[in-house]
């Protein structure tokens, strides 16, 4: 080396210190911050409705959690709050905050249905003049067509419709039409004939999955060629792991003259919708105007930050949910009750709390509190020699375990505590940390063999048969999509479900079943449920949060948004 | 100017040895390799870089070390409820967070307490209460290991490809240089990422050969694989010239076999450009594997990597910098050590070099 060389490199050393001591000082004045400010987060408070104060371009900083934009396929809260305002069932919620946001109404149906004395009838009339964004008039038999597509496209909201006549055969064959649903495009009659009373049988109708798509939709994932609409909005593009458009349905006016009047039109003209992998990347480009609103939970290492600077942006919210981990009743060591105990005794909910940045409820329930079947228990406290006793007791000590997750925001960290637990317990556990737009297909597929990871649940309506039916039942195990992770199939647990299934109404009585299932469910360890989480939404200073409305289902309602 | 000694080798190493020439005095014949030595150790810069180099992997080969006696805890074990003893108080390790009377409290991991805590944090903690120093020292010894092996894999395999296609010619030299034209063709990065996320999800079942997705393996032969055309290609240029060489001539004249001609005859003589390739390409895998790691599609987590280390502290920017500023320093010192080593020793080697020395 030359001296002209040897002093080149040494400018080079001087140049990339200096730059990394620039790259600290910037980086170190950001984290000052003040933890005892005055201003305060609000929670939404109940009562509001939708305001009529159009604006031009709604901007989302999003996460990577969409799996499909297909009403038939998507089972994600980041498809369901897209879709909500696009796809339109025949039945639907009320856009408003608080507890009244669960109260059925009518959206393509003229009204609630008829049912018949022994439950098991329900027929609706479609409105007439409807059409989809396409211009192509929407007909009672799609409705039909919507369903037998999802049986067609194995979708993972089959499970719902197994109780109506005619289900079970066309779920083998998918040919020929369901035998339980008839429609009459002249009148608009739709008659749906169930095998037996089903309590939550008109939420099911209101779910995306019995949102109405034309007959001739193909039978595949429609997620990048959007299938025309009914709702205020319709989804112009979308681009997995990149963007997604949503712009307003021409055909809407027509539609709301049908009589709808519990859609709201929706404020933004149009909504774009960025797909960003990092939490902290969404929240800097929302803080600095570049979004308008952050999907992404903030970092928690920035809550004083937006506490102290950005109270007034910013809105807590606790939906009813329930995180935990699942464990393959199917594989080894799960197979075996004492080693899912032994999960369930090894980890510190404390702790997992805290992962989440203390923004959370330790629990050990399946159901969220926020149920009136919802009953305390506490059959698993922290115990961690108790948890290794059981791991000996088996004889699966030593046993490989591979833990899946996906790479978004702070779930990859519970990941890697549960492995750091599972290893002190006596197990050779590895993480899998897969995108999460794929993820809960994968660990949905049972020849992917997951044998533990992962999960979280937001009710899709609020009725304990969404947790037990949908996530517990053995009976709705499917092989692929399916939502039973757990694989969960215990005889006397499906039967109860079975029967809670047909009570049409959740009396005190029928709550208190609920809560004994509930602890019945603990009682076999299906699962490690470890918190309840809040939330925060983050919005740019040009948003007007009085028009924010935050559903009880749907969470934070992008189209009722307005700008100041 | 006077004529050597009929017995001695004029090299035109140094200026003592022109003197000598000059002055007639005897000099003794040296191999190349001894030469090569002579000019390396003047060369004090690329030294201190040998040095530095070696003090990073020793220090990281000491991880386990530092993890038993020193941090009291291994890379992976987390510790989100402990709290830690510093100057006297009691602290969280990872601050409690949430919403405290109606407001927004952040959720930090202490920062680094250097020698505050007895030897515990001394670089602060992540998110799970996991000892940084521990993980950037075991990071560490993950990407050297990913580093070296994979350099030692492609040297090896584009050697033996360079020396088959240069020394046959014909139809095998044209396939050979068609499959490194194919990975020209794609960016190594992109390769890179396509390959490492392929198999960092399912893992390899070829035959007899299963890895799993969280071997470290996967990454080192990802690595190795993408970066063989671009060892191989220079090197196959030189067999090709050394192929026309008198001394390959007269060892085919002599019956020696294909087998001997290669690895006796032309291997020896790319054998220093192999050398420096070696050592640059150590430093380019490093940054190879921090930046598929980085992406997810390298080292998989929970094993720590300069990369990983990159990607868990990017979430702590804002508060806690030092924690991805630490592993792309350590990063930075490994590549910027050798790749100035890897010059000198080129220096050293290249018979260019020698001819600049003379003028």
């Amino acid at each position: 080396m030359t001296r002209r060389q040897r002093w080149t490199w040494l400018l080079s050393v001087g140049a990339l210190i200096a730059g990394f001591a620039l790259l600290a000082a910037a980086c170190g004045s950001k984290s000052s911050s003040n933890a005892n400010n005055n201003t305060t987060s609000s929670a939404s408070s109940g009562g509001g409705t939708a305001q009529n104060k159009p604006f031009a371009n709604f901007r989302l900083a999003y996460d990577t959690g969409i799996d499909f934009l297909d009403p038939g396929l998507s089972y994600t809260v980041e498809g369901w709050a897209i879709m909500w305002n696009t796809y339109l069932p025949l039945l639907g919620y009320k856009h408003v905050n608080g507890p009244d946001g669960a109260t059925l109404v009518p959206y393509l149906a003229k009204d609630l249905p008829k049912v018949s004395s022994d439950g098991k009838t329900y027929t609706f009339t479609l409105r007439k003049g409807l059409k989809y964004s396409d211009g192509t008039p929407v007909k009672a038999t799609d409705f039909r067509a919507t369903i037998e597509r999802d049986y067609k496209l194995d979708s993972p909201g089959v499970g719902f419709f197994g109780n109506i006549v005619g289900a079970t055969q066309f779920s083998k064959t998918k040919k020929g039409h369901l035998t339980g649903i008839t429609a009459n495009d002249k009148t608009g009659a739709i008659t749906i004939k169930l095998t037996q009373a089903q309590g939550d049988f008109q939420n099911i109708l209101a779910t995306e999955f019995s949102a109405l798509v034309p007959a001739a939709t193909p039978a595949k994932d429609q997620s990048t060629s959007p299938i025309p609409s009914t709702g205020p909005y319709m989804i112009q593009s979308y681009k997995p792991n990149r963007q997604a458009i949503v712009v307003r349905n021409p055909q809407w006016k027509s539609n709301k003259g049908t009589g709808i009047t519990d859609v709201p039109d929706g404020n933004p003209d149009r909504m774009t919708i960025d797909i960003l992998g990092d939490d902290g990347v969404a929240l800097t480009r929302t803080l600095r105007g570049q979004d308008d609103y952050d999907f992404h939970q903030p970092p928690p290492d920035r809550l004083n930050t937006l506490q102290s600077k950005y109270s007034n942006q910013t809105k807590v919210y606790t939906p009813a949910n329930t995180y935990y981990f699942f464990m393959n009743t199917r594989l080894k060591p799960f197979s075996d009750l004492r080693v899912r105990q032994a999960v369930n005794y090894a980890i510190n909910r404390q702790a997992l709390v805290r992962i989440y940045g203390g923004l959370a409820n330790p629990t050990e329930n399946i159901l969220p509190p926020t149920y009136p079947s919802y009953k305390k228990h506490a059959l698993y406290p922290y115990n961690l020699s108790k948890a290794k006793q059981l791991v000996q007791q088996s004889g699966m000590k030593g046993t490989s375990v591979t833990v899946w997750n996906h790479d978004r925001g702070s779930d990859p960290k519970a990941t890697a505590y549960l492995t750091d637990v599972l290893n002190s317990i006596g197990f050779k556990a590895k993480e899998k940390i897969i995108n999460s737009s794929v993820y809960w297909t994968t660990v949905g597929n049972q020849a992917t063999k997951a044998q533990i990871g992962f999960a979280d649940w937001f009710q899709d309506y609020p009725h304990p048969l969404d947790w037990f039916d949908v996530l517990l039942n053995g009976t709705r195990i499917t092989q692929t999509h399916n939502n039973n992770y757990s694989n969960f199939d215990n005889k006397a647990i499906n039967a109860k479900i079975a029967s809670l299934k047909k009570q049409p109404k959740l009396s005190s009585q029928v709550n208190s079943q609920w809560a004994a299932l509930d602890q019945q469910v603990m009682s076999q360890a299906a699962w490690a449920p470890f918190i309840n989480r809040q939330f925060v939404d983050t919005f740019n200073s040009d948003i007007d949060l009085s028009c924010y409305i935050n559903h009880v289902l749907y969470q934070f309602d992008f189209a009722t948004i307005c700008h100041k | 100017m006077a004529q050597p000694a009929a017995e001695t080798e004029f090299t035109l190493d140094t200026a003592a040895e022109l003197a000598a020439d000059e002055s007639g005095a005897v000099i003794r014949g040296r191999s190349p390799w001894y030469l090569a030595w002579r000019r390396l150790r003047r060369n004090y810069v690329a030294f201190a870089c040998l040095a530095l180099f070696v003090l990073i992997v020793v220090v990281c080969a000491l991880a386990p070390v530092y993890a038993r006696h020193v941090a009291h805890t291994g890379p992976n074990n987390t510790h989100v409820l402990d709290q830690i003893t510093v100057n006297g108080q009691r602290i969280d390790v990872v601050s409690k967070g949430g919403v405290l009377n109606g407001k927004l409290v952040a959720s930090t991991p202490v920062g680094p307490e250097w020698f505050a805590a007895g030897g515990r944090y001394v670089l602060g903690a992540d998110t799970l209460g996991r000892d940084i120093a521990v993980r950037l020292l075991y990071g560490g010894r993950t990407s050297l290991i990913v580093g070296i092996v994979s350099s030692l894999i492609c040297v090896v395999v584009a050697g033996i490809l360079a020396l088959l296609a240069g020394f046959y010619g014909g139809w095998l030299d044209f396939v050979i240089t068609r499959f490194f034209d194919l990975f020209y063709a794609f960016p190594v990065i992109l390769l890179g990422i396509a390959l490492g996320a392929a198999l960092a999800i399912n893992g390899v079942h070829w035959g007899p050969i299963k890895l799993n997705s969280g071997n470290i393996l996967i990454p080192t032969l990802v690595i190795s694989y993408v970066l063989i055309p671009y060892v191989g290609r220079p090197l196959r240029g030189q067999v090709l010239s050394l192929r026309q060489k008198e001394f390959v001539e007269a060892a085919i004249a002599q019956g020696a076999n294909p087998l001997r001609i290669m690895f006796g005859e032309l291997l020896p003589n790319v054998a220093s450009s192999i050398l420096v390739f070696f050592t640059l390409i150590i430093a380019n895998n490093i940054v190879l594997e921090a930046a598929l790691s980085f992406l997810g599609a390298g080292v998989q987590p929970p094993t720590a990597s300069w990369g990983t280390l990159i990607s868990d502290g990017q979430t702590l920017i804002v508060t806690r910098p030092w924690f991805a500023i630490m592993p792309g320093l350590a990063i930075v010192l490994t590549v910027l050590a050798l790749n100035v080593f890897g010059d000198g020793l080129r220096d050293a080697l290249d018979p260019r070099a020698k001819v600049k020395i003379e003028h």
